[in-house]
């Protein structure tokens, strides 16, 4: 008897967790470079309470992981030299306090001391360390490849500035998200360097999360709840007519 | 429930955004203006279940973790610095800076701002002046019936005396430039002023060391463009919305199970 309601409320702890997921990936919805998130349940098979009942056993819903959406966001052109889009499965790497992470957020910027920096001023590494411009440095041109290359002063030919470190992973999946637009290797993601994928300049990616398949999982998450909660409520009545039933004393 | 919350961060960061692009189209027509654009990043994660970790002694890992994600936060309004169209006007001492560099303006408490306002006056006594007349540095004097205002692409203003025909050059214009331009700190007027993240200025000519050269006779309009604004605009009103229905959703789920009890 009890089971019922169990196995309704390991839907719900599931169904809560899953709301979680998309409310992340909606506020996300204009971050640059976000990858949407999914979520993933298995069965759980309880073993059975009598060893006769082998056919009676009881599965409960358990949500066993998100899974990264790795597919590409839209691009948009932005006309900013200093924005970069990869197109392809790499990352951009970038030193930050807490160890090398990686980004597709190409929203660049320049600090104080002329050093390429995202947008949180975390050095943004190339092939040999940070890149850093000189005061006299203008037209930054970021080629496909990665080789960022300047005009210095007045001069009429590209100086090099450096090439821009792209990375990708075997299995993207096994990163770990870290917060501002980031992501952190695992044991089973070590970066390969990545020669396929390529940059835009004067583009950013936009976040890949569709708002129609987010709005429709809410939905289903919703009603979901709710008709677990339909059942719940019949268990109640059940269990509660049963009490009243199989507690009447004949007089 | 935590998608509430999750949410009420991504109804805020829209929230930002809009009044981002409302600022870009209030200045469209602003000389000089340079547009802003909000930069968005995901929040903290949550892991709940801890990818790479094992699950039995034989070596198995997890190959999914479950990283429950907390919102969005902004992180910047940067400038973004690009070149604006010119327009000609035919004002003698309308400037436009086609390049980088800005203008060096006098403040009245004696410091220093930097605009690429180049819509230039002449005050009482012959000075050239910002419209809020702010002395342009360095201080140029224009002699009273002097002909002729020229200000070449190099900076170099003169005038042509009354009764000759030669032009005499009064004074030389210059350009200050930054090493991250986005660095700079609006503070209205069309003015910037320095600070740490943008770098010292660096005085310079025009033409030279990256500087841009002058356009006299034209003014640079505001690098908005109306129609990446308004999809902007769309955009975020329309994630504003949709972050609105997860609040709906998760106040429901809630008042389902506040319903199970009787």
């Amino acid at each position: 008897m009890q089971n019922a309601q169990l196995v309704g409320l390991s839907r719900q702890v599931a169904l809560g967790r899953e709301l979680d997921v998309v409310a992340n990936n909606i506020a996300n919805l204009n971050t640059t470079g976000f990858k949407a998130d999914g979520s993933l349940f298995e069965e759980y098979l309880a073993s059975a309470a009598r060893a006769d009942q082998s056919h009676a056993r009881v599965s409960f819903v358990r949500d066993r992981g998100t899974w990264h959406d790795m597919s590409s966001g839209p691009l948009e052109k932005t006309g900013n030299p200093l924005d970069v889009a990869v197109d392809g499965s790499g990352f951009l790497v970038v030193q930050t306090p807490r160890g090398e992470r990686y980004t597709r957020n190409g929203a660049l910027q320049i600090n104080a001391t002329g050093q390429l920096v995202t947008s949180d001023g975390d050095q943004v590494l190339g092939d040999s360390g940070p890149i850093t411009f000189q005061p006299t440095d203008n037209q930054i041109s970021i080629s496909r490849d990665g080789t960022i290359s300047v005009r210095e002063g007045t001069s009429k030919v590209d100086s090099a500035r450096g090439v821009l470190k792209l990375v990708s992973f075997s299995s993207a999946q096994q990163l770990q998200k870290d917060g501002s637009s980031t992501f952190a290797t695992s044991a089973d993601a070590q970066p390969q360097p990545d020669k396929k994928s390529t940059l835009v300049q004067g583009a950013i990616e936009k976040s890949n999360v569709r708002g129609v398949v987010e709005m429709s999982r809410m939905i289903e998450i919703t009603r979901s709840y709710t008709e677990i909660a339909a059942l719940l409520k019949q268990q109640d009545d059940q269990s509660q007519s049963a009490i009243s039933k199989l507690a009447e004393v004949p007089n | 429930m935590r998608a509430l919350h999750t949410a009420a961060t991504g109804m805020q960061a829209q929230e930002l955004n809009v009044q981002v692009i409302s600022n870009n189209i209030a200045n469209m027509r602003t000389t000089g203006y340079k547009r802003q654009r909000a930069e968005f990043q995901d929040l903290l994660y949550e892991h709940v279940s801890r990818i790479g970790t094992q699950t039995s002694s034989q070596g198995n890992i997890l190959p999914v973790g479950i990283d429950l994600g907390s919102g969005v936060k902004t992180v910047g309004t940067p400038r973004l610095m690009t070149q604006g169209t010119l327009s000609a006007t035919g004002g003698t001492l309308d400037v436009a800076i086609r390049g980088d560099g800005f203008f060096k303006v006098q403040l009245p408490d004696g410091t220093y701002a930097y605009t690429r306002d180049g819509s230039f006056q002449m005050d009482a006594q012959g000075r050239i002046v910002t419209a809020q007349g702010n002395v342009v540095q360095p201080a140029i004097t224009i002699p009273q019936n002097a002909t002729g205002l020229t200000i070449n692409s190099q900076g170099q203003v003169s005038v042509t005396p009354q009764g000759t025909t030669t032009p005499t050059v009064l004074g030389q214009l210059t350009l200050t430039r930054f090493v991250n331009q986005a660095g700079l700190l609006a503070v209205g007027d069309n003015n910037f002023l320095e600070t740490p993240a943008s770098g010292a200025p660096q005085d310079g000519l025009p033409s030279t060391d990256g500087a841009g050269d002058l356009q006299q006779g034209n003014l640079e309009q505001a690098n908005v463009e109306a129609v990446s604004e308004m999809t902007d605009l769309i955009a975020a009103q329309r994630a504003y919305e949709m972050n609105g229905k997860v609040i709906t959703a998760a106040d429901q789920m809630l008042s389902t199970t506040s319903n199970l009890m009787r």
